[in-house]
């Protein structure tokens, strides 16, 4: 067959009617039309959600964590850190792949057994489990250093209670996802934990940073907070109070400590306490802050301030003489009781041998209505205005209520009830020449505010009144070498199942130093002691003692009682 | 015109690498940057860490028993005291 060249292609020849070229014109730009559709349709219409989409496999919006703020004492002491911590977590169905040695590792390592692991993950169908929270670097670090197999860490962070249980009380502690849980670290929850930050970032497959997609939005970290606290009053206020509760087998105590120019509360303590670092401890009557939370009948520690209102309302004078007769005394169908037999004595008197007859006389010349009006000036009832959660008001039943064996009652201390730290706050009255100071656990920089209670003259001579009740002839336990104190003992019986017990105490301790110028109150209480003492004077005023003698040396206050130096005699010696 | 035409394609040509060198050096500068941020962040949790340490090696309790037991020191007092009254200068 003759090969015929293309041209030359008979078929060629053949005509073919137009309509067939212009159909193939139609369907090519009927495609190519609908390429265009659809790409307006892509890129127009439909492009925004697209460009999302695509975005969102490879941009990544990363979370930037603000740090927690430290919380410092007034010396710029750390209480309370946060430092960076991993939460370790698996997912079962893989790290149950792991070898024996693996699992064995991870357990020593995570402080656990190896069975409590297995047990963790033991459901295969959860896809998170998470093997141990706030595990600190160093040990996360060994662990990654294993490669086990489903075994991942997300970052999260640890707060650290370096002053452990000393402090406890007062900082708080946090929950696991760092929020303020109890005292300082929930009271400021908002101002310590600061605002997360985030960025919008290009990750490449590694899964590192490439660039910036949009500006950063940085994190706003947390602000510090510098307490009223001075770390070392509070390690010895601690100290003093762990050895009286033990001494006396008592259930617990409190103490507070209050500067008297500012108003600052320089210790707060209570016995038993926990630690803030280990979650175990955390539970039942250590977790409580007795000094700010639990109210009590304080007893004859109120007694100076229905004197002092006595004497203010000219009532009585220094010299009006008081009956105690022979210790019982019958009033309104009951019996009060003194100690011992006290006589007749002046109000001086009532006070320094806390003769509850003497105070029924003084109310006698009292109106319920007055009594109620000081106790409220000076607080009792009043919710404290202190930022702390839990601080509780204390309860003053309204005067319209009293009888007249509760007027009598109430000028002792019974009938009323109120907090350790109420009590403080009402005796920097007489320490600050009649002037009560408002409290704070904030270092302060302003100038206090302070309210007048009682006139200048009566604060000072109830302020002499306390200085006798705290010297021979009272509560000699309280005495510090080297300085003047004031202040007065009370023993209250406690009230059990509606009735006063005779055999549950709380003695307490109120007073400051030094007496030529205040410049701390001191309260302690010691609830329930069993060791054979009960008296406020015995159990509370060494605490009281060697908390003022130890505060003093720390704040640099010169002594202004005469004391034998040991010192001046050797000094002429050549010194060794 | 023809000559133009080529050093206008010079430029064009020297532009283009130049725009993709310095894309490079940006990406470069950034990756540094992320490095010394990360690095920041690092010290400062050393000196977080560092600060914690040392408030756990001052802490009262441990000087407390330090002094007492290792050193034998006793607690201040009045009576082993001499105070100096602060003269007027």
């Amino acid at each position: 067959m003759k090969r015929l060249s293309f041209f030359n292609n008979p078929i060629k020849r053949v005509a073919f009617p137009l309509w067939r070229g212009r159909l193939v014109l139609i369907v090519l730009a009927g495609a190519f039309l609908t390429l265009l559709g659809r790409a307006v349709y892509l890129q127009g219409i439909h492009g925004e959600f697209l460009q999302e989409q695509g975005g969102k496999r490879y941009e990544r919006t990363i979370t930037l964590p603000a740090s927690r703020g430290k919380v410092f004492d007034r010396q710029g002491v750390v209480l309370a850190a946060s430092i960076p911590a991993r939460a370790i977590w698996a997912i079962p169905e893989d790290a149950n792949d792991a070898t024996e040695e693996q699992l064995k590792a991870l357990a020593k390592l995570l402080g656990s057994t190896e069975k409590d692991i297995r047990a963790a993950l033991a459901n295969e169908d959860k896809t998170f489990v998470y093997l141990r929270r706030q595990v600190p670097l160093d040990i996360a670090r060994k662990i990654s250093a294993l490669g086990m197999p489903g075994v991942h860490q997300l970052p999260e962070t640890l707060r650290f209670y370096p002053e452990g249980e000393i402090t406890a009380h007062i900082v708080g502690f946090n929950d696991l996802d760092d929020k303020g849980q109890e005292g300082i670290e929930l009271a400021y929850d908002n101002r310590l934990s600061g605002q997360p930050g985030s960025r919008r970032v290009i990750k490449d497959r590694l899964g590192r940073v490439i660039e910036d997609v949009r500006a950063v939005n940085s994190p706003v970290n947390g602000a510090d907070l510098t307490l009223s606290i001075d770390t070392r009053i509070q390690y010895q206020t601690y100290k003093a109070l762990e050895e009286a509760v033990e001494l006396n087998k008592a259930k617990s105590g409190a103490a507070v400590v209050i500067d008297v120019q500012t108003g600052e509360i320089l210790a707060l303590a209570n016995f038993p306490s926990f630690d803030p670092n280990n979650r175990q401890s955390m539970r039942g009557q250590g977790l409580r802050n007795s000094a700010l939370a639990d109210t009590f009948e304080p007893g004859s520690i109120l007694k100076p301030f229905t004197v002092g209102l006595a004497l203010e309302l000219q009532r009585i004078s220094l010299n009006t003489k008081f009956n105690t007769g022979n210790g019982k005394f019958y009033y309104q169908g009951a019996t009060i009781s003194d100690v011992t037999k006290n006589g007749v004595v002046d109000a001086r008197g009532v006070i320094m041998r806390s003769s509850n007859i003497g105070m029924t006389l003084i109310s006698e010349t009292l109106q319920a209505k007055e009594m109620w009006g000081r106790f409220t000036e000076l607080g009792f009832g009043q919710p404290p205005q202190i930022d702390y959660p839990g601080a509780t008001a204390g309860r003053l039943r309204p005067w319209e209520k009293w009888r007249l064996i509760e007027k009598a009652t109430m000028a002792y201390g019974y009938g009323i009830s109120t907090s350790l730290l109420q009590v403080a706050r009402a005796y920097t009255a007489f320490a600050r020449d009649g002037d009560m100071v408002n409290l704070t656990l904030i270092k302060r920089d302003d100038k206090p505010v302070t309210v007048r209670v009682y006139p200048q003259g009566i604060a000072r001579e109830v302020r002499s009144m306390l200085e006798g009740a705290a010297g021979p002839e009272g509560a000699k336990l309280a005495k510090v070498s080297g300085y003047r104190v004031a202040g007065k003992s009370g023993t209250a019986r406690k009230i059990v199942n509606g009735a006063y017990s005779t055999k549950y105490y709380r003695g307490s301790f109120v007073g400051f130093a030094p007496v030529s110028d205040p410049r701390i109150v001191v309260a302690v209480s010691i609830n329930e002691p069993s060791a054979g003492h009960y008296y406020g004077g015995r159990v509370a005023a060494p605490v009281f003692a060697s908390v003022v003698g130890g505060a003093l040396r720390v704040l640099g206050v010169q002594p202004d009682a005469p004391f034998e130096s040991s010192v001046v005699a050797n000094s002429s010696e050549t010194p060794r | 015109m023809g000559r133009t035409n080529f050093v206008l394609a010079v430029i064009l040509m020297l532009s283009a690498l130049s725009l993709v060198t310095a894309r490079y050096q940006g990406r470069q500068l950034f990756m540094q940057n992320e490095q010394l941020k990360s690095q920041a962040r690092e010290l400062d949790i050393d000196w977080r860490r560092l600060q914690i340490e040392r408030a756990e090696l001052s802490r009262n309790a441990r000087v407390d028993q330090l002094a007492r037991d290792v050193l034998k020191m006793v607690p201040i007092v009045p009576e082993r005291t001499i105070y100096i009254q602060g003269g007027t200068p």
